[in-house]
């Protein structure tokens, strides 16, 4: 017990150094639907503040919770809520998530610009990414073999288009399942008989967004989760924000950080 | 039901190359002993300690799948020479189908969630006190059901298994199934307690319709803390197992017991600090000097040189030094230096 106690007392005396306060240095990562945001809050902020830096990286949802589960960055970016295994997780390694929205979005289906189907229903939707339907003519477009984009499984905004949309149904075989929101905007723009799904900041005028159930994705239609596939956008951090983390979230969740969300095609949160 | 680990493992290679998200992650262990034994060097040996050979295939949202073979350069359970191969996993988890949320219905070659084994990830060499002192094997056949608890307050399993582990098979197998339930319970973060508890036997009740006297009962208990703060975490564990003949009346009832301590402190992403001491009794009523007891220091360090995206190391230096002291009168310690260096690469087929 002695030499337990021993070592115990050893690495608490190596402990003390690595507790000692950081320095003007904010690390983020994790989802790219909230990337856009970080950057540019980042940017301002930083003109704002010489003496602060912050690095912003991307690499999912997935990738920003285990970033603050491991402790590697203070704050977790992420288009989905943390799932109870990451929760879990985190509470075991002595993490207390807490959820910071920052944004609203919707995920916007995309088409082929060329393509005049106008809108769909979430079935049809459904039906399109599990394979039931696999042309255009069927929901009274072209005669065009419908080619299927998806986000890869690891990213939050396919966890939230798999809930809502899919339902835990598997996307059909041979869809493209792309790493980013621009990867399938770019996709989606230059494939005809294309669909796809991105955020609303990644919308543009090469492509044709499609009405879902009859409602179009808008910032009135959003904040009011009116649209189906309406979401939050969250920052996570250890605990409620503290320091110059909190300082970071007051500044993206005031008037100025707010219009910031909006000039990246988000939707502010009030 | 090893017919239909077969079939299924059959099942998970052949749909893993025509599956959309099929995960693909090879584990290698290069690994230097250099051991001494009362001033004499009783090993000084280069090996592939393990290498681990991972598909992943999931079949839509609600059905996923693990097959994982490992390969060895040498193995003290068996006389391998040069290189060997044994399947470690080959289950399904079924997610979603029961009514239970959150819960997972596994079946095959699954994960022991005996103590910390299921989830030990050898932050320092040496294997898991469960696996080192042969309280439960790492994976076994068989079905259960695992999930997490709402709001990050823990998770359960409980689960049915041959009970011999997932290296016996055939005739090596009684006929008897045997009972595991583990709980964990986080009700503040850093601070988790849980145990195990698990009924297993060995050899059949009965041969011939008599009493079998090589019937053994093990009935063990796991008890489990870990405390975290910070870069710094403790993890606790008492471990028990009697064993019992039940047909043999000369046999006296024994009591083994383990109790483990495994600090870790993060200094940076790159380098942490390890320990770990093991109090092995190998018979409760017995002295310690006669029964065999030793306990097991190790001391050391792991650096990452590479991570992932996820944050997991994918290339790292482990350095252990590990002191095996046992209790017998006049015994000298065993002492080892290992340096093993561990490198993981994945991918996604399709």
């Amino acid at each position: 017990m002695r030499r337990i106690i021993a070592l115990i007392a050893v690495l608490t005396m190596v402990a003390v150094p690595v507790f000692a306060g950081k320095d003007n240095k904010i690390t983020i990562s994790g989802s790219t639907t909230v990337l856009p945001i970080a950057q540019a809050c980042a940017e301002i902020f930083m003109d704002m503040n010489p003496e602060v830096n912050i690095s912003v990286r991307g690499g999912g949802s997935s990738v920003g919770i285990a970033a603050i589960i491991a402790g590697t960055a203070d704050i977790g970016d992420a288009s989905r809520h943390i799932n109870t295994k990451e929760l879990n997780q985190a509470r075991e390694n002595g993490v207390n998530p807490y959820e910071n929205i920052v944004a609203n979005d919707g995920i916007a289906v995309v088409i082929h610009k060329n393509n005049p189907v106008h809108a769909l229903t979430l079935a049809q939707l459904k039906d399109i990414y599990t394979g039931n339907i696999q042309n255009w003519k069927d929901l009274g477009g072209p005669n065009l073999p419908i080619v299927v984009i998806s986000r890869d499984v690891s990213s939050g905004t396919f966890e939230v288009f798999n809930t809502i949309v899919l339902q835990n149904e598997k996307v059909l075989d041979g869809s493209l399942m792309l790493a980013s929101n621009n990867a399938v905007a770019t996709t989606t723009a230059e494939t005809p008989g294309a669909i796809g799904y991105i955020g609303l900041g990644y919308l543009n005028d090469n492509l044709n967004t499609v009405q879902i159930e009859g409602i179009m994705p808008s910032k009135q239609t959003i904040q009011s989760m009116e649209y189906p596939i309406s979401r939050t956008l969250h920052m996570y951090t250890n605990g409620a924000p503290k320091g110059l983390v909190k300082e970071f979230i007051d500044f993206i969740l005031s008037v100025e950080g707010q219009e910031i969300v909006e000039e990246q095609g988000f939707i502010s949160v009030d | 039901m090893k017919k239909v680990v077969l079939l299924m493992a059959l099942l998970i290679l052949a749909t893993a190359f025509l599956n959309a998200a099929t995960k693909m992650k090879m584990e290698l262990w290069n690994r230097w002993t250099y051991e001494m034994y009362d001033g004499d060097v009783t090993k000084n040996e280069l090996s592939l300690q393990r290498g681990y050979f991972r598909l992943e295939p999931t079949f839509g949202s609600n059905i996923s799948g693990r097959f994982n073979v490992d390969f060895f350069s040498s193995d003290k359970d068996s006389d391998t020479d040069g290189a060997g191969l044994k399947i470690k996993y080959a289950y399904l988890d079924f997610k979603n189908l029961l009514p239970l949320k959150e819960a997972t219905l596994t079946v095959g070659l699954m994960k022991t969630y005996f103590g910390t084994i299921y989830e030990y990830e050898y932050v320092v060499i040496e294997k898991d006190p469960s696996d080192l002192y042969k309280f439960a094997a790492s994976a076994d056949y068989g079905f259960g059901i695992s999930g997490y608890f709402p709001k990050g307050f823990g998770n359960y399993a409980i689960a049915v298994y041959n009970g011999e582990g997932y290296k016996y098979t055939g005739s090596k197998i009684n006929i008897a199934l045997n009972p595991l339930v583990n709980i964990r319970i986080t009700p503040v973060p850093g601070v988790t307690v849980g145990g195990s508890y698990f009924m297993k036997n060995k050899n059949n009740d009965q041969v011939d319709g008599e009493d079998n006297p090589s019937r053994e009962d093990y009935t063990q208990f796991a008890g489990v803390m870990k405390l975290a703060y910070g870069p710094a975490s403790i993890l606790g564990q008492f471990l028990q197992k009697t064993t019992d003949k039940p047909h043999d009346d000369a046999y006296e009832e024994k009591t083994e017991q383990v109790i483990s301590v495994l600090p870790v402190f993060k200094i940076n992403e790159k380098f942490e600090i390890v320990g770990r001491y093991d109090m092995y009794d190998k018979n409760t009523d017995v002295d310690d000097e006669e029964d065999g007891s030793y306990d097991i220091m190790i001391g050391g360090c792991n650096y990452n040189i590479m991570r992932d995206e996820k944050n997991v190391p994918t290339l790292f230096v482990q350095v252990n030094f590990e002191r095996i002291d046992y209790k017998a009168e006049d015994s000298k310690p065993v002492d080892q230096l290992m340096v093993q260096l561990r490198w993981i690469f994945s991918g996604v087929i399709n």
